[in-house]
């Protein structure tokens, strides 16, 4: 009670009610001979009251409260006032603090119940005036209060509610009074300005700002704070308004010519939308305008008005939803600005997610309009392959580009002109789907796609015809999507595998670039062997090419598809000084359109390098056979050598052994490279290859798998970013290999060359003893001795180096990352003797 | 320029199974018994120039020589059904019709007179193919015209073709049963000697084995010559599968045979077929996978050479190479596993002194036979153990020789007249060279095996000087 305030405003209310129930009349003049006594006694009564510290005996159970009050109600056959109370009294304990609210249902509550007894008792109203001091006096005023059956009251209180005509009149004429003096602009003027402001116009007091952006009333203009507040926020619908029209405008009344190239129909179908939206508002801007002519009454004067007048406040609530709306079309608007297309339906859909039913509601009617340009698209993209986007407004964009890379770089996806309403799923399938079919069109010139396209359409249900599908039916779309892409997919790789024969071809690689039909590679090896020794730059590709065909011809290649074999070309690689034809032969596969959209250039090229290392495998391989031919068992087992002198003898023994142990060192790590090459590289890599391919439903999974397929290979076979240190090593040994090839063919034929000079004597014998003594012989084994002293020292060395090479080879093998490595050096060291070897070191 | 191979049969042991290896090549390239090509055999994939040439009504005919001194056999072929297939002008019959008595020495020298009609239609098949791989003989050691005849040949093959590769199929005797030629002993080393010095490969068949494995495996109470001469087709043709049917790798016989033979002299093959069947008889049907295949391959009691050893010195015996064949339908990546089950399992002792690995050849099979088994596989190997082999033949010879007996036979020509049995020591000391290398080869000091020897070997050298000399 130290609060000056609630004094001043205490002491204001009590003399207002002792003087108004005095000039009020006689009403009160029970009390009124004692005005002056009883205006200080009231204040003091009031004093004392507010400031006791009494309490009502009743719990603050607000909820109990409630509740009898509620039950009340119902009990005095107002069920309907019942529901309406617990509403109320639900949202108010919603907003305020709880504590707050008891005292409020209490005090509302001991006042009805005061009124009920009053009426009940028929009780005078100035009765009571008197009873207060006394009461109060007595202490147990507080206690009354909360008893409704006690004749006496708090009168303080009830003298407001019981002197209601009079009290109220004047209250109301004065404020009318005051509100006049405030305000030089009648409400009705407002109220049509507003309705002004809201279709954008300028009215007579609220004009358009363009300093704060805003409609507002002119400072100049004297009106009260609050109607100054009402109105401006009444304005922020026409605002609002302001920015959905231009933004309409913006799009919509540019020149046909302009909007050609500027305004996508995506933008077109938005802004309709909008007007659409705009034309109920106008709607109700028109009955509302038709209210605002009605009179606003006065307040007090409740009666004999047309209810369907217009005040601010009225107006408030009658522009709430639209203002709702409004603001969620501005704020599409202010999103969509510099967007287009899928991007700008993918802003509005995001916009969509939205609890509120009427949100929902609203925005799904938006979307369908916005949305079904775009899903136009998307259904002659995906039935008929048209890419109908002339205003770039698609997710899809399409590329000029050549044949073979129509499949990868024709068509891409926009990301961010993609409606996040179509997954990335979807849209990479709705992709797949249209490139499909232009890549039938382009490539393959089949014209099958369409009955598949059909039948998928057929299928779902939708009709081929456009504006089938909308906003919100995205299931519908995804479904006819899935059906399409199933269908579309299936026939093409229909025609890529019957038609193209895409496994046929994928054979015939693997067959004669990758090595597979041995008796070719040999016969080609064997015919353009002689011709690769020469310097690169002296080789005639076309006489290859001649050779070529002599092996094709020789093997069971001719056998095969005329059609594939005339595919296969010799190839000469760029070459520099110093190469030979070795370095520069190759074999190239052409594939043709369509089927260059798997076998690219690079993929091409990948081959080659496939295929270069592999030949150069055979080439190693094929000299070593040489070797072995050169010396095979018939022409070593029976050499005269072998009946020579002793020294003669062993030295040729142990020199052969040498040779012997190397080849087949060498011919142990050749042969078992090449099983590892067959079984573990090509053969598995093949296996998996042919199941994914039988698996693949669309091009991509086939591509994918050829890539796969391809890389798997690669990478098993040394040829991947991670093995060239590995590579390299192999070159090495390849060389070495090589180069024993060449020695031992000099070797070899020199030593024929003198068991022929030695010859004749052997076989004419025992007859001629004394010529085995002669000096040719003699020489011979001179000779002899000679060359296998010199063939032991170049033996010795190349298998020097070529134990180093493998034994570098070896260790590094372990190192790869590439688990199949393991497998050959599984395979190198089937019987531990390298570990051995380096065990013993 | 398919790598042709020129098959020369020789006697009646070689005349049979050349036969009956003809016989299976026909039917895996489905051509038909006059050698028209059948009107199934359409599918493509096989080679049959290899062995075949075409007539120029188109009929395939083999590149083989049948050769024989006696009549019997050859007019058999000549009369059967395969009539046709065979080219009359590469037929050889002695005009006496005598045979050679199962004297290798006669063989032998009715070879030096006839080599001249022989090698005639040698060259002119030669000269009939473009890039020919060399020749593969079929006959047995132990008889007359195939040792004697066929020795003589190899020579001459040796001789005139130098750089051709000389194979030979040769049929070891059975020797678990008393032989109604008494002087097989003599014959087989007479015939081993050329085998060792004059040929590049020989895959032995041993008949005792053929009886034991047709016995054993077959179940047959008395095996006929037919039915161990169709498991010696049926290993024929399947060592040359992968001639017949390219893939990418042994494509020709040199490739295959270079990596079996790391040392000249032991080129003798042993070979191991499963699962075996013989025409007409239902197999039960077993489980076949590359793994039960190659595990097969490595018991012996599938191997078609008989092993004498003792366990101990089994125990030592070591391959010096392999290479399995395997045909049908197979997953590759099967191999890699079945390779690692072999070496975790220690199932194959290998040579210490070199790299070694079973090399496993993926073949197809003919799509024109039907057989019910998915998988089959036959076994290539290089095994020391084929000395004992050697060595029962060595000491048969020499309790014959001890008796001085039967020679008298040989005695009748020019190579043992004037009592001139130095051939016979001559190849004796070759036999047991040959077994010594073998033995050397289990040992890991191989690779210095002769070397330390020097003086022991620089003995038989010099013996064999001196007696060049006298």
């Amino acid at each position: 009670m130290d609060d000056h305030q609630t004094q001043d405003l205490v002491k204001e209310l009590v003399h207002r009610l002792l003087s108004a129930a005095e000039s009020g009349g006689d009403g009160g003049g029970g009390g009124g001979g004692g005005g002056g006594r009883d205006a200080g006694g009231a204040l003091r009564f009031a004093h004392r009251l507010l400031s006791s510290r009494l309490a009502p005996a009743v719990l603050p159970d607000e909820h109990a409260l409630a509740e009898s009050i509620k039950r009340r109600l119902a009990a005095s056959g107002r069920p309907d006032d019942a529901l309406t109370f617990a509403d109320l009294h639900s949202k108010l304990s919603a907003r305020s603090r709880p504590a707050s609210l008891w005292p409020l249902l209490y005090l509302l509550d001991s006042l009805s119940s005061h009124r009920r007894a009053a009426a009940a008792a028929s009780c005078l109203p100035n009765l009571p005036t008197a009873a207060p001091p006394r009461n109060a006096t007595s202490g147990a005023a507080a206690g009354a209060g909360g008893k409704r059956a006690h004749g006496a009251a708090p009168g303080g209180v009830v003298l407001v509610s019981k002197d209601p005509d009079n009290i109220r009149e004047i209250a109301l004429r004065e404020y009318t009074e005051l509100v006049l003096d405030e305000t030089e602009v009648s409400e009705a003027a407002l109220v049509r300005d507003v309705l002004y402001a809201c279709q954008g116009i300028d009215g007579r007091y609220v004009r358009y700002d363009k300093a704060g952006d805003a409609y507002n009333l002119p400072d100049g203009v004297r009106v009260p704070r609050s109607t100054r507040t009402l109105v401006r926020k009444l304005c922020e619908l026409g605002w609002l308004f302001r920015k959905v029209r231009g933004f309409i405008s913006d799009n919509i009344s540019r020149s046909p010519s302009d909007a050609a190239t500027e305004v996508g129909t995506v933008a077109q179908a938005f802004c309709s939308a909008l007007q659409e939206e705009l034309s109920d508002y106008y709607k109700l801007l028109a009955v509302l305008e038709s209210y605002s002519l009605n009179p606003i009454p006065t307040p007090g004067s409740d009666s004999g008005v047309s209810g369907y007048y217009l005040s601010l406040r009225r107006l408030a609530v009658w522009l709430a939803e639209p203002a709702v709306r409004m603001r969620l079309m501005a704020v599409l608007v202010d999103g969509c600005r510099g967007l287009r297309g899928g991007a700008m339906a993918g802003a509005i859909h995001g916009h969509a997610q939205h609890g509120d039913p009427m949100f929902q509601e609203f925005m799904g009617r938006l979307l369908r309009r916005v949305c079904s340009p775009l899903f136009e698209m998307v259904r002659s993209w995906v039935l008929e392959g048209e890419l109908e986007d002339v205003f770039a407004e698609f997710f899809i964009v399409g590329q000029p580009v050549k044949a073979e890379s129509l499949w990868r770089e024709g068509y891409l996806i926009q990301s961010d002109m993609l409606p996040a309403f179509i997954s990335p799923v979807l849209a990479q399938r709705i992709l797949r789907t249209g490139k499909s079919i232009n890549f039938l069109r382009v490539c393959c010139d089949d014209s099958g796609w369409a009955d598949a396209a059909a039948e998928a359409a057929a299928y779902v249900g939708t009709t081929t015809s456009r504006g089938g599908l909308g906003y919100g039916e995205t299931d519908a779309l995804e479904a006819l999507v899935v059906e399409a892409a199933k269908r579309i997919d299936r026939h093409l790789m229909d025609v890529i595998h019957k038609r193209y024969r895409f496994k046929d071809h994928c054979l015939a690689i693997k067959r004669y670039l990758l090595l597979g039909q041995g008796d070719f590679v040999q016969y080609l090896m064997d015919v353009v062997g002689p011709e690769l020794s020469e310097p690169a730059n002296r080789i005639s590709s076309f006489q290859l090419a001649g050779l070529l065909e002599t092996a094709i011809r020789a093997s069971n290649a001719q056998y095969d598809d005329r059609d594939i074999l005339d595919r296969i070309k010799v190839k000469m690689m760029d070459h520099g000084d110093g190469d030979r034809g070795w370095d520069v032969f190759s074999l190239e596969y052409d594939a043709r359109v369509p089927l260059d959209t798997v076998f690219t250039a690079s993929v091409m090229k990948m081959y080659l390098k496939v295929f270069n290392f592999l030949w150069k495998l055979k080439r190693v391989d094929h000299s070593l056979t040489g070797v072995w031919k050169t010396m095979k068992p018939n022409c070593i087992v029976s050499s005269p050598f072998y009946k020579e002198g002793t020294s003669i003898r062993a030295q040729f023994v142990s020199v052969l052994r040498k040779c012997q142990v190397l080849f087949n060192e060498m011919n142990h790590f050749v042969t078992n490279f090449q099983y590892y090459i067959m079984f573990e590289v090509l053969e598995v890599s093949w296996a998996r290859f042919s199941d994914e391919m039988d698996a693949a439903k669309d091009l991509d999974d086939l591509l994918l798998a050829h890539d796969k397929y391809l890389n798997s290979i690669l990478e098993k076979a040394l040829l991947g970013e991670r093995s060239q240190g590995l590579l390299r090593n192999l070159f090495e040994l390849f060389d070495i290999i090589l180069q024993f090839r060449s020695h031992a063919d000099r070797w070899f034929e020199r030593i024929y060359e003198l068991q022929l000079r030695g010859k004749g004597k052997p076989k004419s014998k025992s007859k001629e003893s004394g010529s085995w003594l002669d000096g040719g012989r003699k020489a011979m084994i001179q000779l002899a001795g000679e060359l296998f002293r010199k063939m032991g020292e170049d033996l010795d060395s190349i298998a020097k180096d070529y134990t180093a090479s493998l034994d570098a080879f070896i260790t590094q093998l372990p190192m790869q990352q590439h688990v199949d490595l393991k497998f050959l050096l599984f395979r190198l060291d089937f019987t531990e003797y390298y570990s051995r070897v380096s065990a013993s070191k | 320029m398919p790598r042709e191979i020129i098959t020369i049969q020789v006697g009646q042991c070689g005349n049979q199974i050349g036969m009956e290896f003809w016989k299976q090549l026909c039917l895996e390239h489905g051509i038909g018994k006059d050698g028209l090509l059948e009107d199934f055999a359409t599918q493509g994939g096989d080679r049959k120039d290899v062995f075949f040439y075409q007539a120029d009504d188109q009929h395939f005919i083999p590149r083989s020589l049948l050769i024989d001194l006696e009549p019997r056999v050859i007019n058999g072929i000549q009369n059967s059904e395969y009539r046709n297939l065979y080219n009359h002008e590469n037929i050889f019959v002695a005009e006496h019709g005598g045979g050679a008595g199962n004297n290798w020495a006669s063989g032998y020298h009715q070879g030096e007179q006839v080599v001249d009609d022989i090698m005639d239609m040698v060259d002119r098949e030669a000269d009939g193919s473009d890039s020919l791989e060399g020749f593969v003989l079929c006959h047995s050691i132990a008889g007359g015209t195939g040792s004697g005849m066929g020795s003589y040949l190899l020579e001459t093959l040796n001789d005139r073709y130098s750089k051709k590769l000389v194979q030979t199929y040769s049929v070891f005797p059975n020797q678990m049963e008393t032989s109604d030629v008494v002087v097989q002993p003599y014959n087989s080393l007479l015939t081993l000697k050329r085998l060792t010095l004059n040929a590049d490969c020989v895959v032995v068949l041993d008949n005792t084995a053929l009886n034991r494995i047709a016995v054993e495996r077959l179940h047959l109470s008395n095996p006929t010559f037919a039915q161990t001469n169709s498991l010696v087709s049926t290993v024929m043709s399947a060592s040359t599968t992968t001639l017949r049917y390219p893939g990418y790798m042994n494509n020709d016989l040199v490739g295959l045979l270079a990596s079996l033979i790391p040392t000249p002299r032991c080129h003798f093959l042993m070979t191991g077929y499963t699962p075996l069947t013989v025409e007409r008889q239902v197999n039960m049907i077993r489980k076949t996978t590359v793994l039960d295949v190659m595990r097969r391959l490595l018991q012996t009691k599938n191997i078609m050479v008989s092993s004498y050893a003792r366990t101990k010195e089994a125990s030592q015996a070591k391959y010096i190479s392999i290479l399995n064949i395997i045909q049908g339908e197979v997953d590759p990546t099967q191999v890699h596993e079945s390779l690692q089950r072999i070496r975790e399992r220690k199932l194959v002792n290998f040579i210490d002194w070199a790299p070694a690995s079973i090399q496993v050849a993926l073949s197809r099979k003919s799509p024109y036979v039907q057989t019910t088994h998915r998988v089959s596989g036959l076994m290539l190997a290089n095994h020391t153990s084929i000395r004992h082999l050697f060595s029962k033949c060595l000491g048969q010879y020499e309790k014959l020789r001890k008796k001085q007996a039967f020679l008298d036979n040989y005695r009748k020509f020019p190579m043992f007249a004037d009592n001139d049995l130095s051939e016979f020591d001559e190849s004796r000391e070759i036999i047991e060279s040959l077994v010594d290398e073998y033995k050397a080869c289990e040992s890991p000091d191989y690779i210095k095996w002769g070397m330390e020897q020097d003086t022991g070997e620089a003995n038989v050298a010099a013996a064999l000087d001196s007696k060049l000399v006298v």
